[in-house]
């Protein structure tokens, strides 16, 4: 040990003994977290992009009212009804489901379901982080859809008063887009892309794909009597 | 004198300065809904692509056609098929303004809609913003039963029967059907009661609902911090202390266990 | 946060015209499509078809209208006469605030009810708030009927000579 080796007790002269005291602390100052984003001005950056944003749905909808007229068929009359009868073509969804469910399941039930679950999915939390369906458990996950899928199918086509096609078309496609990756792998960007899609964004994709399908049905395929038409042969009721 | 008039219905200057941009909607009634800075990532077309935006453009559009279409249509039956006919052939621009309208109401459909998809693909719904999506969702029902309510007022064979369908559907509901069913039609079946409680729910009623909640809506939008941009997409700093030794805690200095012994070194700057 | 502030940039004289020649035609473009929306929708709300009664209504054959009193039209709103020189017809809505006049031949005046305007039987006011003696309206003669247009106010010495 060399005598230069600090040692000093209470009571030495300052002068004499002087004693520097370096504490050095792990950093506890207050981190202040701060977003960096670069901010514009909302005039004019945000407003003319407004602005232009308007005037194109104007002229979008001004060019097609000056092309397309609305229709207007004959004076309501309550004695005769039309064939088809159809609804407005946003209902033409529920219409086409009436076609396999009685009016109590395909005209409150399911749009019940629907509103309350587009309602209540922000506050469950579940999938709140959107975790990849395949992070892990490759095997038992994918057996899993395999047999939600058949079970789903299933339902469509034994409950329903004919097998609902369109359905059970809309559930094994979703479900073999879910399957793809863990059988073809990832290699691609789109089937990675795929992998790493959540199990809410799997359910909504099933809602949004069976909506579209069933209001395209019903829209462009029904006929008098709500039968299978044809649109390039027999035209659009 | 002309600058003395502008004054005093402007009361900024011209917007050629920061100060005077802030103000420019800052003091403005219809533009102070918007923030005077907003976060350059917000305002890209192909984060939202406007369509919430281009929804409540699309309502405009409707009510400011709407209100002209009143002019001519009387909710009667069969007079208003009859004012139908006049707006086709009679009366100046009467085709196209119905047109407009009728296009108008599809596209706001089909955009509530879109925007919906938009919004939860992009997880914008997620905490603090719940009760925002809940509002939307009622937006979305809001603007079914604006388009629903206005396909009957056409009075011809499509609305007559078209609104019966939808009115069958919602007889469907067991205990409230009736009687929701019996309200909505002012009777038993659709009839002229049917037509007139349609046009007070589609021109009144309806609308006022609508844009009182969009209003709100927007508002919550701006309260929840704007457009919603996710986590991973915003770079965050912590101000104040460098990482400068590499070792991503945010310790000045090495190993924290040479602290003491290390002597002094020069503090952050 | 940090703001991107585009005034800060210098921009050159090039630019700026082409900013002024853009915002000229952007101003112009904006000026014709509100001045055509303003237009149209005048144009829009004036209606083209009225559904009311028809202006010019026939009365009958000159025969029909009486010399010593006053011919009553309830239905077109009309006092018709027919003097030495010629015949005239007069709307019988008081001048006064738009009531409907009354007739009394025996008296040989019009009166109002609402406010107490009286009118001697060639329409000029005897007494009574009337400010203006009652409107005379264009008589003709069609195809051997007399047909008055109530749209067209006449001066109160107008007459059809017969």
């Amino acid at each position: 040990m060399s005598s230069r080796e600090f040692s000093a007790t209470a009571g030495d002269d300052a002068r004499a003994v002087p004693l520097r005291l370096l504490v050095v602390q792990e950093d506890e100052r207050a981190a202040v977290h701060q977003r960096d984003e670069n901010l514009v001005m909302t005039f004019p950056h945000l407003l003319v992009r407004e602005i232009i944003a308007f005037l194109a749905l104007s002229i979008f909808l001004v060019g097609i009212s000056l092309i397309f007229d609305a229709p207007l068929e004959e004076l309501a009359n309550p004695d005769k009804t039309p064939n088809p009868a159809k609804a407005p073509w946003y209902f033409l969804g529920l219409q086409e489901l009436l076609h396999y469910y009685p009016p109590l399941i395909s005209g409150v039930i399911l749009p019940g379901a629907v509103i309350g679950a587009l309602v209540v999915v922000p506050y469950f939390h579940i999938n709140l982080h959107r975790r990849p369906l395949y992070d892990d458990w490759h095997i038992a996950k994918m057996i899993t859809i395999a047999v939600a899928v058949a079970a789903l199918s299933a339902v469509f086509y034994v409950t329903a008063a004919h097998p609902v096609w369109s359905l059970i078309a809309t559930t094994v496609g979703i479900g073999a887009l879910m399957l793809l990756p863990g059988l073809a792998g990832t290699r691609s960007p789109v089937l990675r892309w795929l992998s790493t899609r959540s199990l809410s964004f799997w359910l909504f994709s099933w809602f949004l794909v069976a909506s579209v399908v069933l209001t395209v049905i019903g829209t462009f395929f029904r006929g008098p009597g709500w039968t299978l038409t044809l649109p390039w042969r027999d035209g659009i009721y | 004198m002309a600058n003395r008039v502008m004054r005093s219905i402007v009361r900024h200057g011209f917007p050629d300065t920061n100060r005077n941009r802030a103000l420019a909607v800052f003091s403005n009634f219809f533009l102070h809904i918007h923030p005077v800075k907003v976060r350059e990532k917000a305002i890209r077309f192909s984060r939202t692509f406007y369509l919430g935006g281009l929804t409540a453009a699309t309502f405009l559009i409707l009510v400011v056609t709407g209100i002209l279409l009143m002019f001519y249509y009387h909710p009667s039956a069969p007079r208003a098929y009859h004012d139908m006919k006049d707006l086709e052939f009679t009366v100046s621009s009467g085709v196209f303004l119905r047109n407009l309208h009728r296009w108008s109401a599809h596209t706001m459909v089909a955009l509530v809609f879109l925007h919906m998809v938009r919004v939860f693909f992009a997880g914008a719904y997620r905490p603090p913003r719940e009760f925002n999506w809940v509002l939307g969702v009622v937006l979305f029902v809001l603007t079914i039963l604006l388009s629903y309510t206005g396909y009957l007022l056409p009075w011809d064979q499509l609305a007559l029967w078209g609104v019966t369908v939808g009115t069958n559907m919602a007889d469907a509901m067991p205990y409230l059907g009736k009687e929701v069913s019996f309200l909505l039609l002012g009777g038993n079946q659709v009839d002229e009661n049917t037509l007139v409680r349609f046009y007070v729910l589609h021109c009144c009623v309806l609308p006022a609902a609508t844009a009182l909640l969009v209003a709100v809506h927007i508002w919550r939008v701006r309260k929840d911090g704007g457009i919603y941009i996710p986590e991973d997409e915003v770079r965050e700093l912590v101000v104040g202390v460098e990482d400068r030794d590499g070792d991503q805690d945010r310790t000045a200095g090495g190993d924290s266990n040479q602290a003491g012994a290390a002597g002094p070194k020069e503090a952050g700057s | 946060m940090t703001l991107i502030d585009d005034l800060q940039a210098d921009i050159p004289e090039t630019e700026l015209a082409r900013r002024k020649v853009l915002s000229l035609l952007t101003g112009a473009a904006f000026a014709i499509a509100g001045g055509g929306t303003a237009i149209t929708t005048v144009r829009y709300l004036r209606p083209n078809v009225l559904f009311e009664p028809p202006s010019k209504v026939r009365i009958g054959p000159p025969d029909l209208i009486p010399t010593k009193t006053l011919l009553v039209s309830t239905e077109h709103k009309l006092y018709l006469a027919r003097t030495v020189a010629g015949i005239f017809a007069m709307s019988s809505v008081c001048t006064h605030l738009g009531c409907m006049t009354r007739y009394d031949p025996g008296k040989q005046s019009i009166a109002c009810p609402c406010h107490g305007s009286r009118f001697d039987e060639t329409g000029a006011v005897r007494g009574g708030p009337a400010p203006r003696p009652l409107a005379r309206k264009y008589v003709t003669i069609e195809g051997g009927q007399v047909v008055v247009d109530i749209r067209k106010d006449v001066s109160p010495d107008f007459l059809l000579k017969v």
